[in-house]
């Protein structure tokens, strides 16, 4: 590559005399951050399996916490990478302003690339986050574009790694004092860099020294996640200043994702004459007080929101494989609940396979008759299933 | 190290490629236009407003901040941008949800504020000692000015 002086830019060209950033540097940050958005990404896909289980793959129902630690990283590996990245894009910064700015074809793609990169990942960070606040600022399907730009990042960020593959490699290989600083020159064109003018002492860092850097961020986000991470890792809850739950909090000791009044369901909840209609072969119906003559069985599963946050809680209810058998079901049917919920997405959900068989329809959450915004008269809870799936206020239990 | 580079970038590529696709075929195209907004308000914020202001505060500090003093600010201010950025967005929203969620109830700000204290006063705390330690070694100036 012919290497362009840099005398040969404009005066008034950015050009960046600290120290501090390094490909060394870099290289570590990369690291971490490439380790948190794989984490982030493949517990993504696990949560979305909850939600387009394939017929032929039932979700499991063990372990029972399973979806409550995964989805409880996903949502703090996510957290986590917000201040990280924006770490890592400073440590990076320099490489905006190279001389010239359009040197050459495979240069630019390259700027085009990194700028998807950049924007997809900071956009699907920030929206994620937004997502657990409740905060819908973006008016489009969270979900949907959620899952979707989730591939352009992994995507990108797999380009990213193969392009800088060298700088990595070297980036990760020399000492955090040593190693070249970061520049709008790269490396290899300034004749002054450690790699090409051979064995330097270590560049000065007057202030702050890189290590010191890696330090400071490792901090910052040790307490981002420390006290943050109480909304799933409850021991953490009395700590969590940045907690966006709390589950204690929750009526009965646990959160409502969806109240009784944004469902639109209170009146029709509270009917003294609701029944739960058993859809089957041999179809049939349960009153309140049959329903709560038979709730005997008790069961003890988190509810994990896709949101990040879960609670622990004993349930008691019946055994929904009872119900589904009564009416002429077996273990092996498939089976939808409904929710007196007139409308939406979330109004009704499938369970079959091992979730099936240990399911509850509760009636009793923590000793106590659930509430209406728990879901009262009657509700589903299944071990390792998404908190959006157990569907609350059920009206119909269908065996398909 | 050239075929895992080749493996990266076709993976990388397949999957990137992927997701466009997916995004362009299965997202309204009103939905397309906003995010593709987002996407350009998010680099032009962060590349165009932040960094700039960052590199801003660096020079700053290097200007009007002598070096042994600057080392702890330096630090004590990389924690408390990321504690700062997380808490805002929750300042915002706090007390908006239905008590029931348990979603956002605590007063944020105080919370933030408690932080920012605590790395504060760990950095002063941090820098009274180096600054007692280069004091009770004989014959041994302060880093700042044995540099100068």
């Amino acid at each position: 590559m012919p290497t362009v002086p840099p005398s040969t830019r404009p005066a008034w060209w950015p050009q960046f005399s600290g120290t501090l950033r390094s490909t060394a540097v870099t290289a570590r940050l990369g690291l971490v951050l490439g380790i948190a958005i794989g984490t982030c990404f493949l517990t993504g896909l696990l949560s979305y399996f909850q939600y387009q289980a394939w017929e032929w793959l039932p979700p499991p129902a063990s372990p029972v916490w399973g979806y409550r630690v995964t989805q409880g990283v996903h949502v703090a590996t996510g957290m986590a990478a917000i201040p990280l990245v924006l770490v890592k894009l400073w440590s990076v910064y320099p490489n905006n302003f190279r001389w010239p700015p359009f040197r050459s074809v495979k240069r630019v793609v390259e700027r085009i690339t990194v700028a998807l990169l950049v924007s997809a990942t900071l956009v699907q960070l920030f929206t994620g986050f937004f997502n657990v606040l409740n905060w819908y600022p973006f008016r489009w399907d969270f979900l949907s574009v959620h899952y979707r730009l989730a591939y352009v990042v992994v995507g990108s960020v797999l380009l990213h790694v193969a392009v800088k593959l060298p700088d990595i490699v070297y980036g990760l290989q020399t000492k955090v004092a040593e190693g070249d600083v970061l520049t709008e020159i790269p490396w290899n064109e300034n004749p002054e860099s450690h790699s090409i003018a051979g064995p330097l002492p270590p560049p000065v860092t007057p202030g702050l020294s890189r290590r010191g850097v890696l330090t400071a961020a490792g901090a910052g986000i040790g307490v981002v996640v420390v006290t943050s991470v109480g909304q799933t890792l409850t021991p953490l809850e009395p700590i969590g200043l940045l907690a966006v739950r709390q589950p204690s909090k929750g009526p009965l000791g646990v959160p409502v994702n969806r109240t009784a009044e944004e469902a639109n369901v209170i009146a029709a909840a509270s009917a003294p004459d609701w029944t739960l209609k058993i859809i089957g072969p041999k179809p049939y119906a349960l009153t309140v007080a049959e329903v709560e003559e038979m709730a005997l069985h008790e069961a003890r599963f988190p509810i994990s929101c896709v949101e990040g946050w879960s609670a622990n809680a004993q349930w008691r209810g019946l055994r929904l494989l009872e119900i589904v058998e009564r009416a002429g079901g077996t273990a092996d049917s498939q089976i939808r609940v409904r929710s007196l919920e007139p409308a939406g997405f979330f109004n009704k959900s499938v369970i079959f396979g091992p979730q099936l068989s240990r399911a509850l329809l509760a009636t009793h959450l923590n000793g106590e008759r659930l509430t209406v915004d728990h879901g009262y008269p009657l509700r589903l809870i299944a071990p390792n299933r998404a908190g959006v799936f157990n569907t609350k206020w059920l009206a119909t239990i269908e065996v398909l | 190290m050239k075929i895992w580079r080749i493996v990266l970038a076709v993976v990388g590529i397949g999957i990137g490629t992927y997701g466009i696709s997916q995004l362009l075929t299965q997202i309204p195209r009103p939905t397309l236009a906003l995010l593709a907004l987002w996407l350009i308000g998010a680099l032009i914020i962060h590349d165009g407003l932040l960094s700039p202001a960052i590199v801003g505060v660096g020079a700053a500090l290097r200007r009007y901040v002598p070096d042994r003093g600057r080392r702890y600010l330096q630090f004590g201010l990389i924690m408390a941008a990321m504690v700062t950025v997380i808490a805002v967005p929750m300042i915002y929203r706090a007390h908006t949800q239905p008590p029931a969620k348990a979603l956002l109830l605590q007063d944020f700000a105080i919370n933030l504020t408690v932080l920012l204290a605590a790395i504060g006063g760990g950095t002063l705390i941090a820098y009274a000692i180096r600054v007692a330690r280069d004091r009770s070694v004989p014959g041994r100036p302060p880093r700042d000015e044995a540099q100068e």
